[in-house]
Order: structure tokens, then C-alpha cells, then sequence
């Protein structure tokens, strides 16, 4: 097994729940996600910059 | 008064806080905020303060996994009155520094009568490597993470450890580094607590039980311009007394909800830096009703404000002002009353 950090940008969205439950599916795509946070949200343009470390088990 | 509610007080680690982000510099926020709640539910950044702690009746330490994961409401906290810890070293720390830490260990059973299990060293160095994000919060990686998890595993299976503390060898920052220098000034980014929070999380993600960590280092030059905020870890050999004291009564995680447990149904506060909401516990409680309550003067690296992503809460300056939300709403106090102007009824 090994960490990885990630960085995405994402589509903000109108519930915090709704926030939570699009990064959780975006995460899983790269492993399990052990932290996560969103570290800037742009009004303007309606996105957020996500930064995450996920845990990839060897295969 | 009424004090039967429960607060969780969050300080995100590694990003910066100017109140929070050093060396146990949040406790007496904590202190002051859990005597006017029942329970104060926080996380060992807030509660460590290497060589000294406050250890609190009510105040739950609460590692950030699990903390997320109480959040979502799939963990339960269950109180202990005490837990046996295990001591797991990663293998790269050189005897000398080795031995300060067992030092450590032996003084926190004798002198505080904390029940540890025999120790643990891993089975190959861990090797942990310090990063920074764009964003400008730290974090790190490990480069042996299964050695981490088999000497966890061994100290719960074969010396019946409830709890972990874990202290693995930290890559030393050259005095003069500017990243340094700062952090022991007062400013900037703790460089190394955001490698400290994956290596717990991944003890609690894997075992489900309380962990925390201390960073293994050799003391520092002495210096005359040390900031208080960064003092605590000038002061002594290690950083571990705090972890063993916290760890000793942290609460247990359980997945089924019991008649005393308490679950993320019971928050009714939650206090957090004005500019760092976006973190997983805070949105799932954002959505449970909770109030959420932001606190301006705790800049952060991050620019995330509760606004932003439709997150209603009450922002006020400072923890002190904070303190008065608490004890307004729990005394059935309208907050608009307090104020200089309040507005007419409307009729509907």
C-alpha cells in the first residue's frame, strides 16, 4: 500500500451535502480517501480546488 | 446555566492557524470553551502541547479520521475511564533519541499512573518525507506504511493496546531554514503536521481505535527568539508526554450506537477558523443542523468560507465572542437581543 496526494478542481455545488457527496465519488476513482479538504472555492467561475491523500493498495 | 450541550472545537492541522497551528497553542481556547458546553469534543492538534496538556473531564481527544467518520454519523464515541496505550517507534530513530522516548514512557506511568503496554519498534524504517501542497498546507508521506501498520497491528493483537501512540523519525529542517524559522517565530505552516495527521489516520482508518503521533527530533540550537505560540516544543527531549496523556483517555470508536454514546446527532456546536470550512467533519455536521460558528481571527492558508459553499453559520471575531454564542443559545438568549439595534415583527 502507499499515499498519494491529489489535487482536483471541481464544480461547486448548491448544498454543503451535496459538495461532500461529489468529492467522496471523485475520490474513490483514486483510491481510499484517508484526508481530504477543499483549500479555495472561486465564486466567480463556480469551482473548488480540492486537495486530498488517498491510499492505493498495491495490486 | 445550562451546560448539557456538546461542542466540537476544530483546528484543522497543517494549514497555518494562527491560533492552533503551533505547539498547543489552541488549549486554552479549549479550556475556555468546555466550561460552558457538557462536552467538548476536539482533536490532538488542539490538545497537544508536547511536554505540557490540560487534561479535561469532559473534553474528548478525538483523532481527525475519526472525527470525519463521527461526523458522517458512522462512528460512535464511547467515554473510557482509561485506556491501555501502546508505544510503537518507528526503527529509523537513532538509540539515543530512542531511549528519550521510552524515558518518556516509563516517567508517564510512574509520575501520571498511565497503563501502557510494552513497546513496539517497526520492522523497517518508516521514513517519513515532508511536503507542501499549492494551497500551502503541509503534508508528507511514508515511505514503509505496511511497517507502520504491522507494528500496530502487533501492539493490539499481542500486547492488547487500546490505543496507539505512535513516534516515528522526522527529516530535521536545517536551523536557518526559513520554514523553520518562522514556525518557531509565530508564523507560517507547522511543516510537519500534516505528514503527523496521515500517518494517525492511517492507524484509525485500518484498526478503528485512538492514535496519535509524535514527531521524533533532536533538540534544536537554543535561541533567544522563540515565539510562546511555538515554545512548548523547545522545551524538553519530545513531544510524546501529551499524546500519552491524551491517548490515555480518549474515547473509543464504535460503529453501533449505544444508550451513552454519543453520536454526531448530539453536536449542537461546532467552532472552526472563518476560512477553513471545507474540511469533511464540518460539512457533514453543516448538514445535520447543527450551528456552525466561524471565527474570524483564526487566519489560515486556506480561503474557504462557510458562505461559499452554502454553509450557514454565525461569524464572530473571536473565540471569546464565540463563547458568548454558546452561552446566549444555550440560555435561550436571541442573539439579535444583545445587540444595538433589533428589528420590528413583520406581520406575515
Amino acid at each position: 500500500m502507499s499515499t498519494h496526494y491529489i489535487s482536483a478542481e471541481m464544480d461547486l455545488q448548491d448544498t454543503p451535502l451535496k459538495v461532500q457527496e461529489l468529492i467522496e465519488s471523485e475520490l474513490t476513482k483514486h483510491g481510499e480517501a484517508l484526508r481530504w479538504a477543499i483549500t479555495q472555492v472561486d465564486e466567480e467561475t463556480q469551482k473548488l480546488t480540492l486537495e486530498a491523500i488517498v491510499i492505493k493498495e498495491e495490486v | 446555566m445550562p451546560k448539557d450541550s456538546t461542542a466540537l472545537l476544530l483546528v484543522p492541522t497543517g494549514i497555518g492557524a494562527a491560533i492552533g497551528g503551533y505547539a498547543g497553542d489552541a488549549i486554552p481556547v479549549a479550556k475556555m470553551i468546555s466550561q460552558v458546553v457538557g462536552t467538548l469534543i476536539t482533536h490532538p492538534n488542539v490538545l497537544n502541547g508536547a511536554g505540557l496538556y490540560w487534561p479535561m473531564d469532559n473534553t474528548l481527544y478525538v483523532e481527525g479520521y475519526a472525527l470525519d467518520q463521527f461526523a458522517k454519523g458512522n462512528w460512535h464515541l464511547q467515554r473510557v475511564n482509561s485506556n491501555r496505550v501502546g508505544l510503537l517507534l518507528d526503527k529509523g530513530i537513532e538509540p539515543d533519541l530512542l531511549l528519550r522516548h521510552l524515558q518518556v514512557a516509563e516517567a508517564s506511568r510512574a509520575t501520571l499512573g498511565l497503563e501502557l503496554s510494552d513497546y513496539l519498534v517497526t520492522d523497517e524504517p518508516l521514513e517519513i518525507t515532508l511536503q507542501t501542497s499549492a494551497s500551502g498546507a503541509s503534508w508528507g508521506n511514508i515511505t514503509n506504511p505496511s511497517s507502520l501498520l504491522r507494528g500496530a497491528d502487533k501492539l493490539i493483537n499481542l500486547a492488547q493496546a487500546q490505543a496507539i501512540a505512535v513516534v516515528t523519525r522526522f527529516p530535521e529542517e536545517p536551523p536557518e531554514s526559513i520554514v523553520l524559522q518562522n514556525y518557531r517565530q509565530g508564523f507560517g505552516v507547522d511543516p510537519l503536521s500534516g505528514a503527523e495527521a496521515v500517518i494517525s489516520h492511517l492507524i484509525v482508518q485500518r484498526f478503528g481505535i485512538p492514535a496519535a503521533h509524535a514527531p521524533a527530533l533532536n533538540p534544536l540550537p537554543l535561541s533567544q527568539d522563540i515565539s510562546p505560540k511555538a515554545a512548548a516544543e523547545e522545551i524538553g527531549y519530545s513531544f510524546l508526554p501529551s499524546v500519552l496523556v491524551g491517548l490515555s483517555r480518549a474515547p473509543r470508536y464504535i460503529n453501533k450506537y449505544q444508550s451513552n454514546s454519543i453520536s454526531s446527532a448530539d453536536v449542537d456546536y461546532v467552532i472552526t477558523p472563518a476560512s477553513a470550512c471545507g474540511g469533511s467533519a464540518l460539512l457533514s455536521l453543516a448538514s445535520k443542523g447543527a450551528t456552525i460558528i466561524a471565527v474570524e481571527e483564526n487566519h489560515t492558508q486556506m480561503r474557504v468560507f462557510p458562505e461559499s459553499l452554502g454553509i450557514k453559520a454565525i461569524r464572530v471575531k473571536s473565540y471569546l465572542e464565540a463563547v458568548g454564542v454558546i452561552v446566549s443559545k444555550n440560555c435561550g438568549i436571541s442573539l439579535e437581543s444583545l445587540g444595538p439595534n433589533i428589528s420590528r415583527l413583520e406581520r406575515l
